[in-house]
């Protein structure tokens, strides 16, 4: 079906508010478009379906400390040269504080990458007592994640505060402007695309579509702003201040915001600009939607990142070809504009291997960001994923009653059905929106995929004494089922030939008796314990005892700390 | 209720650990004397049979002469003492460093002691403890009472303490 003269009149009083009135033309349009909007429907719920089981990429925040020199809780005999913190993913240093004892804190400013270690030199002689090394570091994924290490010189004083307090004001701020940019990005780039090529320059949903455009030209740069502050742990006030912004630009979410805002002027300018133009620019804004979120996001830095990129980049075209088409479709067949029956045609077509690719993404994406079932119940981040099962779970029913009690009589011609088939997917709209906001929400809760990497991590001390020294590393360092292995050295670093070594693992103040293992030697040079299990997680104290000859034991022992999870 | 079950199983263990320390019969000798160490092994390890105790006879004490028991094979290893120490106006320099006997089998249930004589030299210091290492073995399994406690520390705290001789003054 093309346009007559008459259907592009009709299309122009659509945006003015005037198709309202079913002319007999428009209304021949509409009905054959019903149809189509049936299947639509059907077809979006599906979508959604794919789309809430595959989503958890975006957000995501946090690399995790994976190591750090001196451990946590170490107690040192003298200050170190230098200190050390490797991550799950590379990084760069945002803040990097050392509180001291007294509690005055001195920036640290020189430091080296290399891969995943931050190596930070410390400038000055240290006083004994309990120190704090405050960082705040960057991820690949954009994400600004920070903590802190406690050690001791000589004895261990005080901790003295170096409390990180949420900023409820700008957590609340950054969600906004992530939800805000969605709808720019999606609702706004995706309507304008679904404008230029599925309902051929068609007028209903423009004005809709520049709102959302217009929201994600706004949200883009504000969230920007925010990021850096997020970055730096600077609050709302400080936006203003130029570092925020060279901060903010310097991380991945930087490119994210760059190419998101090219996408949006394309989208605009296939709507306002030329209409020779007006396809290509919109395609254009379409690819740039998937590109932006490639840019930045935990799924986008997750390994292996050349099928984790295209994925999401396949991910982002996917929801903003669908979601963008929604509400100028709904528009369409509300106002039984003459555009909607093609609309919905082509809009039907094109639907289904969108959907085949958007699914297979997703599905890709949360397998390896989730990881196991059970991640969706003990983690944020999963109660976030089961939050949108149960909005999908409205979406569905929606679509069903759409399409078992709706759209026979829509069909026969009933108006009122007609309106409450408009309602629905209005409706959806609505949902979708909701959908948005829970996305945002993972901004701030870390994937099952990057707590499984911290979980996965030892827990590890050395031990030196004048007759011996060992490595002890318990893996995974938190409580449960764990492997300890040891590298057994004498006190001057020398080879030595133990005949036996038995760990010893006491918490006096849990009221459990310690736990004793023989250690084998695998082979390698060192020792190792299977089977040991080891009950509550704090603060243990592992003793080796070494043989280190027929009548000569010695014994060392070190605490070590064992993780909840 | 697992809890204390444990605390009380790991009390009852510990107690029974105490006493089945191999302890020697007379803990106090003066320098400069013969003195007659009487090992007594109360207990097997874990309930199994003992087969084998041996004992490293510490520095400064020389002339070691063990006392063969019935239905165990005796062995000594000699080695070079540290220095030289004087006896009876002659120099020794080496003799008796470990004393073994083996091959026999004491029930966990049965009571046994080894016996070895030597001379405590003149310039051993008064007033301190001197350890005799010993390693219990049975079958399949070992004690090893060859812990001597660090500088300061309590020798109740030791799981498998050395049975220790207190130096007196010489008489």
């Amino acid at each position: 079906m093309t346009f007559s003269g008459g259907a592009f009149e009709r299309a122009r009083r659509c945006l003015h508010g005037g198709c309202m009135s079913a002319a007999f033309f428009g209304r021949t349009m509409c009905i054959s478009g019903k149809r189509a909007g049936r299947l639509a429907v059907g077809l979006l719920a599906v979508l959604v379906l794919l789309v809430v089981l595959g989503l958890p990429e975006r957000a995501l925040a946090h690399a995790a400390l994976v190591k750090t020199d001196p451990v946590d809780g170490a107690v040192l005999a003298q200050g170190p040269s230098q200190f050390s913190l490797t991550f799950s993913e590379p990084v760069s240093p945002l803040v990097l504080t050392l509180v001291r004892p007294d509690g005055t804190s001195v920036a640290l400013t020189s430091f080296r990458l290399s891969d995943q270690t931050v190596a930070i030199d410390n400038p000055q002689k240290l006083k004994s007592g309990t120190h704090v090394l405050s960082w705040r570091v960057i991820s690949t994924d954009g994400h600004p994640v920070g903590g802190s290490v406690l050690f001791s010189i000589g004895a261990p004083s005080t901790p003295p505060v170096a409390a990180e307090p949420v900023d409820w004001d700008l957590r609340s701020a950054i969600w906004l402007g992530k939800v805000f940019l969605y709808i720019g990005l999606f609702l706004g780039v995706g309507g304008a695309f679904a404008l230029a090529w599925l309902a051929e320059s068609g007028r209903c949903g423009r004005r809709f579509v520049i709102a959302a455009l217009l929201a994600g030209l706004v949200a883009a740069p504000v969230s920007l702003g925010l990021q850096g502050l997020d970055a730096l742990g600077a609050s709302l006030a400080g936006l203003a201040q130029p570092v925020v912004w060279r901060t903010a630009f310097g991380t991945s979410f930087g490119w994210t915001v760059l190419i998101g805002l090219m996408a949006l002027g394309l989208a605009l300018l296939s709507l306002a600009g030329p209409r020779i133009g007006a396809k290509t620019f919109a395609l254009a804004g379409l690819a740039g939607v998937g590109a932006a979120l490639t840019a930045s996001g935990h799924a986008s830095a997750a390994e292996p990142q050349w099928l984790t990129r295209p994925m999401v980049f396949l991910h982002g075209v996917g929801i903003a070809f669908w979601a963008g088409a929604l509400a100028p479709l709904g528009l369409a067949v509300r106002w039984q504009s003459g555009e909607a029956g093609p609309f919905l045609r082509r809009f039907s077509r094109a639907i289904l291997p969108v959907v085949a690719v958007l699914a297979a993404a997703g599905i890709v994406l949360a397998v390896i960001q989730v990881q196991t079932p059970a991640a969706l119940v003990n983690t944020g981040y999963g109660r976030l994923l089961l939050v949108k099962l149960v909005l999908l779970l409205f979406l569905f029913t929606l679509a069903t009653v759409n399409r078992w009690t709706l759209t026979a009589p829509a069909e026969a011609g009933a108006t009122e059905v007609q309106r409450r088939l408009v309602r629905s997917i209005g409706a959806e709209v609505l949902i979708v929106l909701a959908i948005f906001a829970v996305a945002a929400g993972w901004r701030f809760t870390p994937p099952p995929r990057a707590l499984a990497i911290a979980a996965a991590q030892p827990a590890s001390v050395h031990i030196h004494t004048l007759k011996a020294m060992a490595d002890l590393s318990i893996t995974p360092g938190h409580a449960g089922p764990v492997i300890a292995s040891m590298v057994i050295m004498t006190g001057d670093f020398g080879p030595l030939d133990a005949k036996q070594v038995t760990l010893v693992l006491s918490k006096p103040d849990s009221g459990i008796e310690p736990i004793k293992r023989p250690a084998t030697k695998p082979g390698d040079g060192s020792w190792r314990v299977d089977d040991l299990v080891i009950p509550v997680p704090g603060r243990w104290t592992a003793r080796l005892d070494i043989l280190v000859s027929d009548f000569e034991m010695v014994k060392i022992e070190a605490p070590i700390d064992i993780r909840a999870e | 209720m697992n809890k204390y079950l444990l605390s009380a199983g790991a009390l009852f263990i510990g107690t029974s650990a105490a006493f089945a320390h191999i302890t020697l019969e007379t803990q106090e000798a003066p320098v400069g004397s013969t003195y007659k160490a009487v090992l007594r092994v109360p207990h097997g390890c874990e309930g199994k049979a003992t087969t084998a105790v041996r004992v490293q006879i510490p520095e400064g004490v020389i002339s070691v002469k063990p006392m063969p028991n019935p239905g165990w094979t005796l062995q000594t290893k000699q080695g070079r003492y540290e220095k030289s120490y004087q006896l009876y106006g002659e120099a020794v320099t080496s003799g008796v460093k470990e004393v073994d006997w083996s091959g026999g089998s004491l029930p966990d249930e049965f009571y046994d002691e080894f016996v070895f004589r030597g001379t405590l030299a003149a310039d051993l210091p008064a007033g301190e403890t001197l350890y005799f290492p010993v390693v219990q073995e049975c079958e399949g399994a070992a004690e090893r009472w060859i812990e001597i406690p660090a500088a300061g520390q309590d020798e109740d705290a030791l799981e498998n303490p050395a049975p220790g001789l207190k130096l007196l003054p010489k008489k």
